[in-house]
């Protein structure tokens, strides 16, 4: 008894220390990256949240509400009203939040797992730079993430302790998916095909069922799912302001089946993302791989596919394998993260972060994979090395998570950087407050942004502070301003529309994309005054 | 003979004499100049990158640079020469790099340094008349990098005697003072700066990241020059 008690409370230390280590990678420095265009785009639906109380579903566009509504209380305990008032880190707090959080949710698994499994799953979520860089964005996909987790994490402990409890958070999670991201449908296939696979595997391969009826009750299910409707329908709906939301959530399908489809940037190979985890190096510099991560999930998979459970008849469920591992929870997981995999491999239509719901996967089954491994080798020296070899690689993928996210968080040759700001809009943004300032306007003084379609962003968000800032996607007929922002496109057209004498300069927007700055003279040289 | 005609005799001889001395003299230097070999690495990024119009940016043109001229026994006086930086630890390459002829801007050729104002130096071991200096940062793809300033002194520590050869730093963000010559998009061709015969044993090259981002890299530093007389 009191081994055992040592034993869990060890592995609750050691999952809080893997806890403590996620936070101190994704935590600091929440300001210094750019923003990238997706993130500021929901800074400003977020916006419009914190300043007029209002959220409306766009099924076009924009995913679910989630992130709005989790970033409320970060914003009100700053004592910001509205956009403008916000910084950075109250916006991508969120994301840190929910990756910090996954690694939590490893308690509820440790039995599932198996301890040792389940700690070193933590530990490589700590790490892992996906996770880390991701984890630090202000985009859904790593609430995704934590809430289908969290789903899979509540269904487990469902089916040990059959408490209703178990059911409604496990309902509630399903629905928090749905408000969460439309691809959300990806990862319930993948949960429901993995189901399905178990059993039939466990019946060929071990020639005994899953006693799935004797684990749980339907009502349960029924109360889960009603649950799960009622999350997805509350937040979609902006907490009821907006009905039609409950219908657009369906609706929106079908705009996504047809992004989904291709035929656009974003498409790529079925084997993008394998490619991205394994191994990059896309130009001189630093290279970048998970590999550690998926071939500890490959020994994973193959440990428990290959692996029979020892039979107890405890509860008429096959018990618990000898690594501590639940082995029917083992290969759904697997199948889950192979299903997903696929799903996303054969969606032209491809962006990193979208890697993330199977690299969790990944990751969990790398954890068993690790102790496989060990437990696969008898010589005890043996293990020794392999265990130095694994604690030293995941060290490594600790360090290029730091880089990722330090000097390299807006480079091109980081591999989860995609379409991003170039730093020199930073320096774009110091300009005009230093314009700012000895301008008779102040925080008024009016600049004109000339792009092309949605090009302008993540302007809006360095523009927040300014009181007169006006967006056009052509040039107008008057084009004078004390500061006018022009994309290279428009730039000839604008210029031959200015009367006034200006300065021009020029920002990075996006690596090979530059933007045009006017500086009404009179600005120029009386903010040169203060720099000589 | 009349006064004015007298006059207007002196003037053309003082003319023809002139002429005879002078162009003569230039003839010779001109015999003297040629032009110097630069040996460029291999373009990383195909295509010209796109214009935008600014005070302050080389326009593109695509064509390649003129021949530059200096006298005939200007050399490559910098291959090989030690070399330190304001960040003695870059982030990737070692300081060697600068001087070593490689100019390729592959992996092991190349310098990086962390984001914010840079500086790299050169010590030519002793005093050279310099005519060219040629620096490449990095060019695998159309950037610009901001603060471009070259410096040449006798000073190891830049305090005193500091010559300015060029500076693109148009709204002296760098702080050492405002430059009027133009920031360029970064291509295989490297940066060839005119440095005029100025004097000196150091030459410092400066900048401050890029378009692209804050990053601060070298692949090259090229002096070209003759023992200082």
């Amino acid at each position: 008894m009191k081994a055992s008690l040592l034993r869990r409370v060890l592995f609750i230390i050691g999952i809080l220390v893997a806890t403590v280590g996620a936070l101190a990678l994704r935590g600091p420095r929440l300001d210094e990256r750019p923003m990238h265009t997706d993130e500021s785009v929901h800074t400003a639906k977020a916006g419009i949240l914190i300043e007029t109380g209002e959220y409306t579903y766009d099924p076009h566009e924009y995913h679910g509400p989630t992130i709005y509504y989790f970033a409320l209380p970060f914003v009100w305990a700053s004592g910001a009203h509205t956009l403008a008032d916000t910084s950075e880190w109250m916006f991508r707090i969120v994301p840190v939040v929910f990756g910090v959080g996954l690694v939590l949710l490893l308690l509820l698994m440790g039995d599932g797992l198996g301890r040792w499994a389940a700690f070193c799953a933590a530990v490589l979520t700590a790490v892992s730079p996906a996770m880390v860089f991701y984890s630090r964005y202000y985009i859904q996909e790593m609430l995704l993430v934590f809430f289908t987790f969290g789903a899979l994490a509540s269904g487990w402990r469902y089916t040990q302790s059959r408490r209703i409890g178990w059911a409604l958070l496990c309902g509630a999670c399903l629905g928090m998916m749905a408000a969460t991201k439309e691809t959300c449908i990806i990862a319930y296939a993948a949960m429901v095909g993995a189901l399905v696979l178990t059993v039939f595997w466990g019946r060929w391969r071990d020639g005994v069922a899953i006693p799935l009826r004797a684990s749980v009750k339907v009502w349960h299910l029924i109360l889960g799912a009603v649950m799960a409707a009622v999350i997805a329908v509350v937040f979609i709906t902006g907490f009821f302001t907006n009905p039609r939301g409950a219908l657009d959530l369906f609706l929106t399908y079908g705009n996504y089946f047809e992004r989904a489809g291709g035929v656009g940037i974003h498409d790529h190979p079925w084997y993008y993302y394998i490619k991205m985890l394994i191994y990059t190096k896309n130009a001189p510099g630093p290279w970048w791989s998970e590999g550690l991560i998926v071939g500890l999930a490959l020994v994973g998979i193959v440990g428990v596919m290959l692996r029979r459970p020892d039979s107890d008849g405890r509860n008429g469920r096959i018990g618990i394998g000898v690594l501590g591992l639940n082995v029917d929870l083992g290969r759904f997981l697997a199948f889950y993260t192979v299903l997903l995999a696929v799903g996303y491999a054969v969606i032209p239509y491809k962006t990193p972060w979208c890697a993330l719901g199977f690299l969790h996967g990944m990751i969990l089954l790398a954890g068993v994979g690790a102790v496989v491994l060990l437990t696969w080798l008898r010589f005890v020296p043996a293990r020794v090395v392999v265990a130095v070899v694994l604690v030293c690689a995941a060290f490594q993928l600790g360090q290029q998570a730091y880089r990722a996210n330090g000097v390299y968080a807006a480079d091109t040759r980081n591999p989860y950087v995609y379409g991003h700001t170039s730093t020199d809009v930073l320096r774009l943004a110091q300009r005009l407050d230093d314009l700012s300032k000895v301008s008779p306007d102040g925080k008024d003084l009016l600049v004109k942004v000339v792009t092309p379609g949605s090009d302008c962003w993540p302007l809006p968000w360095y523009l927040r502070r300014f009181g007169r800032v006006g967006y056009w996607s052509a040039p107008l007929y008057d084009c004078d301003a004390p500061v006018v922002v022009v994309s290279q496109e428009l730039q000839e057209e604008v210029e031959k529309r200015l009367r006034g004498d200006y300065q021009t300069e020029y920002y990075g927007l996006r690596p090979d994309v530059l933007i045009a700055v006017y500086i009404r003279r009179d600005l120029w040289d009386a903010f040169m005054r203060t720099r000589m | 003979m009349k006064t004015s005609s007298m006059k207007w005799i002196g003037v053309v001889s003082a003319a023809l004499f002139a002429a005879v001395l002078v162009i003569p003299a230039v003839y010779a230097a001109a015999q003297d100049m040629e032009a110097i070999k630069i040996e460029l690495p291999k373009p990383m990024f195909v295509g010209t990158p796109k214009n935008i119009v600014s005070d302050n940016l080389e326009k593109v043109t695509g064509k390649k640079r003129e021949p530059f001229l200096a006298p005939k026994d200007v050399t490559l006086v910098s291959e090989g020469k030690p070399a330190i930086a304001s960040d003695m630890e870059p982030i990737i390459g070692e300081l060697e790099m600068v001087t070593d002829a490689d100019k390729e801007g592959a992996d092991g050729s190349f310098i990086e340094f962390g984001p914010g104002k840079t500086w790299v130096q050169i010590d030519l071991e002793a005093a050279y008349e310099m005519f060219a200096i040629l620096v490449w940062h990095y060019h695998s793809q159309a950037r610009v990098y901001k603060d471009f300033i070259v410096q040449v002194s006798d000073d190891p520590d830049f305090v005193k005697d500091v010559t300015t050869v060029f500076n693109n730093d148009h709204d002296n963000s760098y702080g050492l003072g405002a430059g009027k010559e133009k920031e360029y998009i970064e291509v295989n061709e490297g940066r060839l700066v005119d440095a005029k015969g100025v004097k000196g044993r150091y030459v410092r090259v400066h900048s401050n990241g890029n378009t692209s981002n804050d990053m601060n890299h070298m692949i090259e530093i090229e002096v070209f020059g003759r023992p200082a007389a």
